[in-house]
């Protein structure tokens, strides 16, 4: 199948450009970092959250857990910013690779499954502890199956690309 | 003078020996009398030097590679040390794991259960042997006058001919960790899952300690650190295999000895968070009470090293040089 001219349309830009070649510390490996320290806040929080309500630490009041939610919405905002800017620099080699789009099923239904603990579980003041948890058991195992597949999906990119820019095959 | 791989590693590559001789020796003197403060003790020199094994068995791949091809080096006893060193560090490893399940449990119930004891035992004993092999084979690099080598092939004695089977060929080991790109990305896969496991954990503790979620208890939070130790086991050991697998692309990098030493930091971090009295104060500490100053400045900083090891992380690469490119 032909690679789109529309991939190539972008990477002439000056901020897919800017992605790729910056000598600048806040370039490429920079982004890199955010979109890992973004990865840990909102996979770390949500790990947290399913295994509370699996039941490990039952001593640990699962109500004032709601708050780890601000930290997670500011992990997917790192994660959804630098996601599209390394999508700038390199839409080629992601978007003509399948695992790039096994990476973002994964990351979708991992944050379906986070919006629907927070409205199940925590958005209702009144619920017991107990009601929480009967109401989250389920979606907490997808939520960790998700995140797991989400990262793992995410990891093999860089072992499963075809091209790094357009017009430029990678040899196996 | 050049401080160069070859002096790291001498600098500490007797820690990991003389360390689980010690360790050894508290923990079979503990059962002496049932001695639980003996007992712990040699738990934490267990642990300590499981740590400390990282940087002497990363530096002596940098020292290898500055005596390489140098008169009087033979290859074949370097690669037979490099095989031993990799065998000593997977138990020492797991003489570290265990030493921390035993702590965990001895905090929990006063006493670890006698199947982890007889485990720490197991693998202390194995560990100390193999890691004064080691250093036996390491010496005989610069001392071949005393290592009986007949047609280029070195003759051991009974005991060290039967170790020596389970040693791993060096160059086949490393060959290995890259031969498939599934494999490479499984074990970089688990790297990212253990470390969202540890921030998920440590950073929540480290952030009610430093006063943030104040509504919940200290205590129960605590319950998470096995899942943090699980976190930094996985990449403890994913990196390593990773670093085998190409050494060179780590050894020179300035992030990744900056990425060491934030490891050894945190090790330290955690140490005087737990032998200190900052741990008994918090485990109290219920919803809405406040963590003393001194326990808030070891929360932040093991914040900051957690992230730190993050940060330091993604830039071995672009860093890939800085050491080669600084002695040229």
């Amino acid at each position: 199948m032909a690679v789109p001219e529309i991939f190539n349309s972008i990477e002439q830009t000056a901020i897919s450009r800017w992605v790729r070649y910056s000598p600048s510390i806040f370039g490429f490996y920079f982004i890199l970092l955010c979109h890992t320290i973004g990865l840990s806040l909102l996979v770390g929080g949500n790990a947290i959250i399913a295994m509370r309500i699996l039941g490990i630490a039952p001593g640990l009041p699962l109500k004032p857990m709601k708050q780890l939610f601000n930290l997670m919405f500011v992990g997917l905002g790192i994660n959804i910013t630098t996601g599209l800017l390394l999508l700038t620099g390199y839409p080629t080699k992601a978007l003509t690779d399948y695992d790039f789009y096994v990476k973002i099923s994964f990351i979708t239904l991992g944050v379906i499954t986070m919006f629907k603990i927070y409205e199940n579980v925590f958005a209702d003041p009144a619920l017991t502890e107990s009601d929480m948890i009967a109401k989250g058991k389920t979606l907490a195992k997808f939520s960790l199956v998700f995140w797991i597949a989400a990262i793992w999906a995410g990891r093999m990119l860089s072992e499963t690309y075809t091209y790094i820019t357009y017009g430029h095959k990678y040899a196996r | 003078m050049n401080l160069n791989f070859a002096h790291l590693h001498l600098l500490l590559n007797h820690f990991p020996i003389i360390g689980t001789i010690v360790g050894l020796a508290l923990f079979l003197v503990s059962f002496v009398g049932n001695n639980k403060d003996l007992r712990r003790a040699a738990y934490i020199v267990f642990a300590g030097i499981a740590l400390l094994t990282i940087p002497t068995f990363l530096s002596g791949f940098g020292a290898q590679l500055g005596i390489q091809g140098k008169p009087g080096v033979s290859d074949t006893l370097v690669a037979r040390h490099e095989g031993s060193a990799m065998l000593a560090l997977w138990f020492m490893f797991a003489t570290g794991a265990f030493s921390l399940v035993a702590l965990w449990q001895s905090h929990q119930r006063s006493r670890a259960a006698d199947w982890v004891i007889g485990t720490v035992l197991f693998f202390s004993l194995l560990t100390t042997g193999l890691m004064a092999r080691t250093g036996n084979t390491g010496g005989d690099i610069r001392h071949p006058e005393i290592t009986d080598i007949q047609h280029g092939k070195i003759v051991e004695d009974p005991v060290s001919a039967l170790v020596s089977h389970f040693e791993p060929n060096p160059e086949k080991f490393s060959e290995l960790m890259l031969s498939n790109e599934w494999w490479w990305g499984f074990l970089m896969a688990l790297h990212f899952m253990g470390l969202a496991l540890i921030i998920g954990t440590v950073g929540l503790l480290d952030l009610r300690v430093m006063g943030f979620l104040k509504q919940l208890p200290v205590g129960p939070i605590h319950r998470f650190v096995p899942y943090a130790m699980a976190g930094l086991g996985v990449n403890i050991v994913t990196g390593c295999l990773a670093f085998i697998g190409q050494p060179e692309n780590y050894i020179y990098s300035g992030a990744f000895w900056l990425k060491m030493t934030a490891l050894l930091l945190l090790g330290l971090n955690a140490a005087v968070f737990y032998l200190t009295d900052v741990f008994e104060h918090l485990e109290k500490l219920g919803p809405g009470e406040d963590a003393t100053m001194f326990a808030k400045l070891v929360a932040g900083s093991s914040l900051v090293l957690c992230f730190a090891l993050v940060f330091l992380g993604r830039y071995i690469q672009p860093l890939g040089d800085t050491i080669r490119n600084a002695s040229n």
